[in-house]
C-alpha cells in the first residue's frame, strides 16, 4: 500500500511537473507595435529573446502609424486578452493607467539602469507602469548647398567628414545653438519662388502642427501649454508666451511663406531629400533615411526663441502589459528584456538607431571613438539634449484632448486663421472635452 | 363574372402562405433588426453611461443636458443643417437635369450616358482621394484655374471654401446615383400625357412643372429620403480631407460623434450626439412624408 502510494505522489509530483513544463512551452504572447522599422526592430529582438527563452514565442501584430492609436485604445478597452505586450506613445500613459488598460510594472524588475527623466514619464500616480524602449530628439538638419547659393551663413553643426568628441558637441549646444529668429531671417533668404509657385522652402517642421515637436516653442518662453492640474488651458494656450509662439507659426506660413502647408507624415523627409527644403526641424530617425540621398546636409541643435529658455522635444516609445492579458509573468519578463537587458537594447539600438534610455548604451554614446565621426555624432547632440534641455510632454489624462485640440489650432493658423480666435478656441475645446475625463 | 370573384379571393385567403412568406421575409427582417435597429438601441442604451477610470457609470439624461450648453456640439449641429440645407436641393436638382437629358435622344447619347455612370462605379474613398489632388495648391483645378489668370485657390484650406468643396465632391460621387432612380420615374410616366400636352401647345417648362415633377412625386420623395439620410450622415470625405476644419467649418455632426468616441475616448457623449442625429433625421424624414406623400395624391 505505502509503496503504491509513494508511486502515486512521485507519480503526480512527475505529472504536475511535466504539465508545468508543457504550459510553459505553450506560452504564446502578441504584441501590438508600429508598422515600419519599428516592427523589423521588435522582430529582432523578439527572436533574440526567443532563442533564449525556448517555449516562449511572441507574435507582433503590426498597425500603420495613423491607425495604431485607435486600434489600441479600442482593444484595450474592450479589455481584449488577445493583446499582452503594448507599445505605448509616451503621453498616452496617464490617459491608458487611469482607466485601468496596463498592469503596473513588477517591482522585481531592475530598473536603476534607465534614465531617470524617462523613467519618470512612465509613471502615473507614483506607479510605474509602463517600461521606456527608446528616447527620441530633434535637431535642425540643414542643405548646405542650398546655403551657399543664397549666399548666407549656415548654422554651426555637425557635417560629413568631421569629428566630434562629446566636449565639442555640448560645446556646440550651449554656445552656438541658433534661435528662431536666426532661423526666420535665413529661410526668407532660402526661400525661392518661380511663377507664383515656391520651388524651395526656406524652413519646416516634421510633424506639421503636432504637439510633439512645437511644444518648445511656446514653453521656451516661459508658459506650459497646460496647467499643472493636467486640465487647464485658459491662461496657459492663450498666453502671451504663446500668442508669441502661434504669430511665428502663422508668419511662416502667411506672412513670409517660407514653410509648406499640410505636410504628411514622411513628406518633410522628401521634400528635403530632393533638395527643395533647406531647413528641416526634425527627429534624429530621419538621419538613415537622408544618408541615402544625394543631399550634402548638416545637423545643427534644436533652436530656441531669442531671449527665452532652450528646450528640446523628448520622450518616445514605451512597453506595457495588457492588465486584461493571461500571461502576466511571460509579458513582463520580455518587457524587462527589451529595455533594460544588455542584449535587447543593443539590438533595439542596432536596428532602430535612436537614441537609448539604457544608461551603458547612452555612455558608449558618448565615450567610444565609433561614434566621433559623422552621422555617429548627432546621437551626442541627443545626449545633450536628453540630459540637458529636455522638456516631456504634460502629463493629463486627457492628452488625447490636447494633442487634437492643438493639432487643430496649429493647422487652422497655418492656414490662416487669427491666432487669437485659433489658441481660444482651442482653449475652450481642450477644456471641455478634458472636464469629462477630469477626476 | 362578379360571381367567380370571391371563390378565389376565398382560395387565397385560405392557403396564404404565412410560414412561406416569414422564411422569404426573415432574411430581411433579420438584417434589419441585426444591422439596424440593434446598433441604434445600443447607442441609445449606451448614451446613458459614462466611462469613469475603467468604470461604466450610469448618467441617466447627464450627457444629453451637457449638449445643451456645449458651443462646440451647437456649432457642430448648425453646420449639419446648413451643409445639408444646401447640398440636398442642388444633388437632387442636378440629379433630375442629368435624368431628363439621359433620356432624351440625340447623336453620342451613349457616349454621354457612360460619362455621368462613371462615378457610381468609383468608391468613395478612392473619388475623395483624387478629389484631394486635384484640388491642393499645386492641383488640377488650381492649374486650369490659372491659365484663366485665376489666382490659385485654398479649396480644402480655406474656412470660406470647404465646405462647399466638400459639397461638390459628394455632389460629383452622389448626383448619378439618384439619376438612375428618376429615370426609372421618367420611364413610368405614360407618354400619351405628353402627346396630348403637345396637342394642346404645352411649352417646354410648362410641361416640366406641371406634369413631370408632379408625376415624379413618388420617386422623388424616396430620393429626397433616401439622400438627406445619406448626406445627414455623411461621414468619409470629411474625415479625409479636413478633420472638421479649419476653425470647425466642415465639424458635422457625425465627425463630432466620431471625435469624442474614438479619439476622445467618451461614448457616452458620442452616443448621445448619435442619438440626437437619428431624432432629427426622423423628424426631417417624418415631415418629407407629410408634405410630398400626403398632398401629392391627390
Amino acid at each position: 500500500m505505502m509503496k503504491t502510494a509513494k508511486i502515486a505522489i512521485v507519480a503526480g509530483l512527475v505529472a504536475g511537473m511535466l504539465a508545468g513544463t508543457a504550459l510553459a512551452q505553450d506560452k504564446s504572447l502578441n504584441m501590438i507595435v508600429i508598422e515600419g522599422g519599428d516592427t523589423t526592430a521588435m522582430q529582432a529582438v523578439v527572436n533574440a529573446y526567443e532563442a533564449a527563452n525556448p517555449g516562449v514565442t511572441i507574435n507582433l501584430q503590426p498597425y500603420p502609424f495613423a491607425q495604431f492609436f485607435q486600434v489600441a485604445e479600442l482593444r484595450l478597452r474592450s479589455g481584449d486578452a488577445g493583446i499582452d505586450l503594448v507599445y505605448v506613445d509616451a503621453p498616452l500613459l496617464a490617459s491608458y493607467a487611469s482607466r485601468g488598460f496596463l498592469s503596473p510594472i513588477d517591482a522585481a524588475i531592475d530598473t536603476s539602469s534607465l534614465v531617470t527623466s524617462a523613467l519618470e514619464a512612465g509613471k502615473y500616480e507614483g506607479a510605474q507602469y509602463a517600461l521606456p524602449i527608446n528616447n527620441s530628439a530633434q535637431v535642425l538638419f540643414y542643405n548646405k548647398a542650398l546655403f551657399e547659393a543664397a549666399g548666407i551663413t549656415a548654422p554651426d553643426g555637425l557635417t560629413a567628414g568631421e569629428t566630434a568628441t562629446q566636449a565639442e558637441v555640448d560645446e556646440l549646444a550651449e554656445t552656438k545653438r541658433w534661435t528662431w529668429e536666426q532661423v526666420a531671417d535665413a529661410a526668407r533668404k532660402l526661400t525661392v519662388q518661380e511663377g507664383g509657385r515656391t520651388t524651395t522652402y526656406g524652413f519646416s517642421v516634421e510633424q506639421f502642427g503636432e504637439l510633439y515637436q512645437l511644444q518648445p516653442f511656446g514653453e521656451s518662453l516661459g508658459t506650459d501649454v497646460i496647467g499643472p492640474d493636467g486640465y487647464t488651458a485658459k491662461g496657459y494656450l492663450d498666453s502671451e508666451a504663446w500668442t508669441k509662439a502661434a504669430t511665428f507659426w502663422s508668419d511662416l506660413y502667411n506672412a513670409w511663406g517660407v514653410s509648406p502647408r499640410s505636410l504628411g507624415y514622411g513628406e518633410g523627409a522628401q521634400l528635403f531629400g530632393n533638395g527643395q527644403l533647406a531647413m528641416f526641424a526634425a527627429g534624429t530617425w530621419n538621419i538613415p533615411i537622408l544618408s541615402e540621398t544625394d543631399v550634402d546636409f548638416g545637423v545643427a541643435p534644436y533652436p530656441y526663441f531669442e531671449g527665452g529658455k532652450v528646450l528640446t522635444p523628448t520622450g518616445s516609445w514605451y512597453v506595457g502589459v495588457n492588465a486584461a492579458s493571461a500571461n502576466q509573468a511571460e509579458a513582463m519578463d520580455f518587457a524587462a528584456y527589451l529595455t533594460t537587458n544588455a542584449e535587447g537594447t543593443r539590438i533595439w539600438f542596432d536596428s532602430l538607431q535612436q537614441l537609448p534610455t539604457y544608461k551603458p548604451l547612452l555612455d558608449e554614446i558618448s565615450t567610444d571613438a565609433s561614434f566621433d565621426a559623422f552621422p555617429q555624432n548627432v546621437f551626442r547632440l541627443g545626449v545633450y539634449d536628453s540630459l540637458n534641455t529636455a522638456k516631456a510632454r504634460p502629463v493629463t489624462a486627457a492628452y488625447g484632448q490636447l494633442q487634437d485640440a492643438f493639432r487643430t489650432a496649429f493647422v487652422d493658423i497655418a492656414n490662416g486663421v487669427p491666432v487669437a480666435d485659433a489658441l481660444a478656441s482651442a482653449v475652450q475645446k481642450f477644456e471641455s472635452a478634458a472636464a469629462r475625463v477630469a477626476p | 363574372m362578379v360571381g367567380d370573384a370571391p371563390p378565389v379571393d376565398r382560395m387565397t385567403n385560405s392557403r396564404t402562405p404565412v410560414l412561406l412568406i416569414a422564411a422569404l421575409l426573415a432574411p430581411a427582417l433579420i438584417g434589419l433588426v441585426v444591422f439596424r435597429l440593434y446598433p441604434i438601441a445600443l447607442a441609445a442604451g449606451d448614451s446613458f453611461f459614462n466611462v469613469l477610470r475603467g468604470q461604466r457609470v450610469f448618467v441617466g439624461f447627464d450627457n444629453y443636458i451637457a449638449l445643451l450648453t456645449d458651443s462646440i456640439f451647437w456649432n457642430s449641429l448648425w453646420v449639419t443643417l446648413w451643409f445639408n440645407l444646401l447640398i440636398n436641393p442642388i444633388q437632387i436638382a442636378l440629379a433630375l437635369g442629368l435624368a431628363l437629358l439621359y433620356v432624351q435622344q440625340f447623336k453620342g447619347v451613349t457616349f454621354y450616358r457612360i460619362l455621368f455612370l462613371i462615378p457610381i462605379g468609383v468608391s468613395l474613398p478612392t473619388a475623395v482621394i483624387i478629389w484631394r489632388i486635384m484640388l491642393s495648391q499645386d492641383g488640377l483645378v488650381n492649374g486650369v484655374l490659372g491659365i484663366a489668370g485665376v489666382p490659385a485657390q485654398p479649396w480644402l484650406t480655406a474656412q470660406s471654401l470647404a465646405l462647399y468643396s466638400i459639397i461638390a465632391i459628394a455632389t460629383w460621387k452622389g448626383i448619378s446615383y439618384w439619376m438612375i432612380f428618376i429615370i426609372g420615374g421618367l420611364q413610368n410616366i405614360s407618354p400619351e400625357i405628353y402627346d396630348a400636352a403637345k396637342v394642346d401647345g404645352v411649352k417646354p417648362w410648362q410641361q416640366l412643372f406641371y406634369i413631370t415633377i408632379p408625376l415624379l412625386r413618388p420617386t422623388l420623395l424616396f430620393v429626397l429620403v433616401a439622400d438627406v439620410s445619406i448626406n445627414f450622415l455623411l461621414f468619409a470625405p470629411i474625415f479625409m480631407l479636413t478633420q472638421g476644419g479649419p476653425a470647425d467649418s466642415t465639424n458635422v455632426l457625425m465627425y463630432e460623434a466620431y471625435k469624442s468616441g474614438f479619439i476622445f475616448g467618451d461614448m457616452g457623449r458620442a452616443m448621445a450626439i448619435i442619438v440626437v442625429v437619428v431624432a432629427i433625421l426622423l423628424v426631417i424624414v417624418g415631415l418629407q412624408f407629410r408634405l410630398l406623400s400626403g398632398k401629392g395624391a391627390r
